[in-house]
């Protein structure tokens, strides 16, 4: 699971609503993938980010390098491009949990698939 | 169509049920890349359908033999070409066929036609016939002289052909072949396709000194008669073209889920997410023709992402797809946040769909942004049900009034309207007008299109849909 992914995923466990957004990350196991850096995708992405969610998780996979925030002009920045393509899509997470921060509730990782389903009683009404 | 416009820069395109005849001068590997055809082939003959009025069989095999043995000359350079395609391929040394005998021969227009087995009317780019002009990388001069190939006569490009007289060219003997028949319509009925394989065969013995190789033959022979036309045509390629290189096992059929993908609009940046991915087929098409996207796939059973996943790894796509085990009636996402939404929705037949498809409809419409486009397969029960929702006039999550302003861009893209008509009109009996007026069946979801297709044997239908403005939060 990267962590563009990350950063869209939300729990959907009943009553949480939007504070079940961010998830809680925890890693047991991360690879670093190279993946081919396309500019002009990062590019697009950039704006769809919610960067205290994004901050957050990089943080708990002590990752450095990480740009705070998108800065001026970062559609031509190629360094912070290459710095956001790498926390983005380079960081893949193939076990962990990753926790509802309203309700606790743990959804696994497992062979970078993260198992959000819940059962029928968790999604009665 | 439009496929074969763009791709191949083809001209003289025509549709005739279930087949689309073209003329281009792409060389193999852009033909490879033709996406929306289960096949392709080089067009020898199309013409009338053989009349079935006479009351004798001998008058028919007659007209069958006529086939072969009108004007050879098609024959033998459609299969010269046939022969040239594969050698291009196969990078062997052509010039170890060049005669002595100067004489270049411009190798005129052959009409390739595509049957597709999707056999319907309203795939918008569906068959592919071509015409190829081959463009053999050789050094020579445009000279023109040379036979010119009965009534076709475009101008060759710089590059010439340097096709050997085929009547004289004794490989051309040494060919084993095999014909296989398809007929329908007024001549199934007095024929089977073994009757007709077999005449076939048998002028094609007289007329060219080919042997027979029902087994392992070198050149295959397609002929398909209905009553709209005979053709009868050469497989371009040894493999379906809807057999892809990159996907592992599929799903759905790789051409419908290419077409799928064509319809959502993918631009570049888009989210796309298909939230019942299966073995991720539809995702995969897309990513190979739309690369700078962000795709998700999302399913609820176990191996079908495993089989995603190994379907993804032997693709390389694996870094452009992400997967995800949510079930589609609760996705973990914020709302309006996908750009465009593919899916083949289950039909039943292998998989249980364990929700009401509204309740589905609902949920993509929540994340989807405003604007975003929704390209779903539906069999013709979930048809039903949304029609049925539109007919009554009452959506979802009604307001009361119709402030859900249909922001129908068209009912059809006019290209299709042709054949479209006649499915169209059976699946928009409520609306009056020419379905301006539905009522969206979920919500904010506004129908655009709606093409049936056919998966062989069974029937199905691709709707597309646009979100024209957000639910009253």
């Amino acid at each position: 699971m990267k962590l563009l992914t990350h950063n869209l995923l939300s729990s959907h466990v009943r009553g949480v609503g939007s504070r079940g957004f961010p998830l809680r990350l925890q890693a047991t196991e991360v690879r670093i993938n190279p993946v081919e850096f396309n500019p002009d995708f990062v590019a697009r992405m950039i704006p769809k980010v919610e960067w205290a969610a994004l901050l957050e998780a990089a943080d708990t996979l002590h990752l450095v390098e990480v740009p705070k925030g998108p800065i001026e002009g970062y559609e031509h920045d190629e360094k912070f491009l290459r710095q956001m393509h790498h926390v983005l899509l380079e960081v893949d997470v193939l076990e962990g949990t990753l926790q509802c921060p309203e309700s606790g509730r743990l959804f696994p990782i497992s062979r970078g698939i993260p198992n959000m389903l819940l059962s029928d009683e968790e999604t009665e009404t | 169509m439009r496929e074969v416009r763009v791709r191949l820069a083809a001209t003289q395109v025509e549709y005739i049920s279930g087949k689309v005849f073209f003329t281009t001068c792409s060389d193999l590997n852009m033909l490879k890349k033709l996406k929306s055809a289960e096949r392709l082939f080089l067009l020898i003959k199309k013409q009338f359908p053989l009349k079935v009025s006479s009351v004798s069989k001998g008058n028919i095999f007659n007209e069958m033999q006529r086939l072969v043995n009108d004007g050879p000359e098609s024959w033998l350079s459609a299969i010269s070409i046939w022969k040239n395609l594969l050698e291009l391929d196969a990078k062997k040394d052509k010039l170890s066929q060049r005669d002595a005998n100067p004489l270049k021969r411009k190798v005129g227009e052959n009409d390739v036609s595509n049957p597709k087995k999707l056999k319907t009317e309203q795939m918008q780019e569906l068959q592919e016939s071509r015409e190829c002009r081959l463009e053999k990388q050789m050094e020579e001069e445009t000279a023109e002289q040379g036979d010119f190939l009965m009534n076709r006569e475009k101008s060759q490009e710089a590059f010439q052909n340097e096709v050997v007289k085929a009547a004289d060219d004794p490989s051309q003997k040494d060919l084993t072949f095999r014909v296989s028949c398809r007929c329908s319509g007024a001549i199934a009925k007095t024929f089977t396709a073994q009757e007709v394989g077999r005449v076939i065969g048998i002028a094609l013995m007289k007329q060219f000194g080919w042997k027979a190789d029902l087994r392992n033959p070198n050149l295959e022979i397609f002929i398909h008669l209905n009553d709209i036309y005979s053709v009868v045509g050469i497989p371009v390629f040894r493999v379906p073209l809807a057999s892809r290189a990159y996907i592992k096992t599929t799903g759905l059929r790789s051409t419908i889920a290419w077409a799928m993908a064509s319809l959502a609009e993918i631009k570049a940046g888009a989210f796309v997410l298909d939230p019942m991915c299966g073995l991720g087929t539809i995702l995969l098409e897309a990513a190979k023709e739309w690369p700078d996207v962000y795709y998700v796939g999302a399913d609820v059973s176990d191996s079908q992402l495993l089989g995603a996943y190994d379907n993804l790894k032997a693709a390389g796509l694996q870094d452009k797809i992400e997967l995800l085990k949510v079930s589609v009636t609760e996705l973990p996402l914020p709302s309006e946040s996908v750009d465009v939404i593919i899916s083949d929705i289950p039909f039943g037949k292998k998989f249980k769909l364990g929700k009401d498809i509204k309740n589905i409809l609902q949920e993509m419409e929540r994340v989807l942004h405003v604007g975003g486009t929704i390209v779903l397969l539906l069999n013709n029960d979930h048809h039903r049900r949304l029609q049925d929702c539109e007919q009554s006039g009452i959506p979802l999550n009604s307001k009361g009034s119709p402030t859900d302003e249909p922001g129908i861009e068209e009912c059809m893209s006019p290209r299709e309207k042709t054949d479209l008509s006649d499915t169209v009109s059976s699946s928009s009996e409520a609306s009056s007008q020419g379905g301006l007026d539905k009522m969206p069946p979920v919500g904010s979801l506004v129908p655009v299109e709606c093409y049936q297709v056919s998966l062989g044997r069974t029937e199905a239908f691709i709707c597309k849909y646009r979100k024209s403005h957000s639910l009253g939060l």
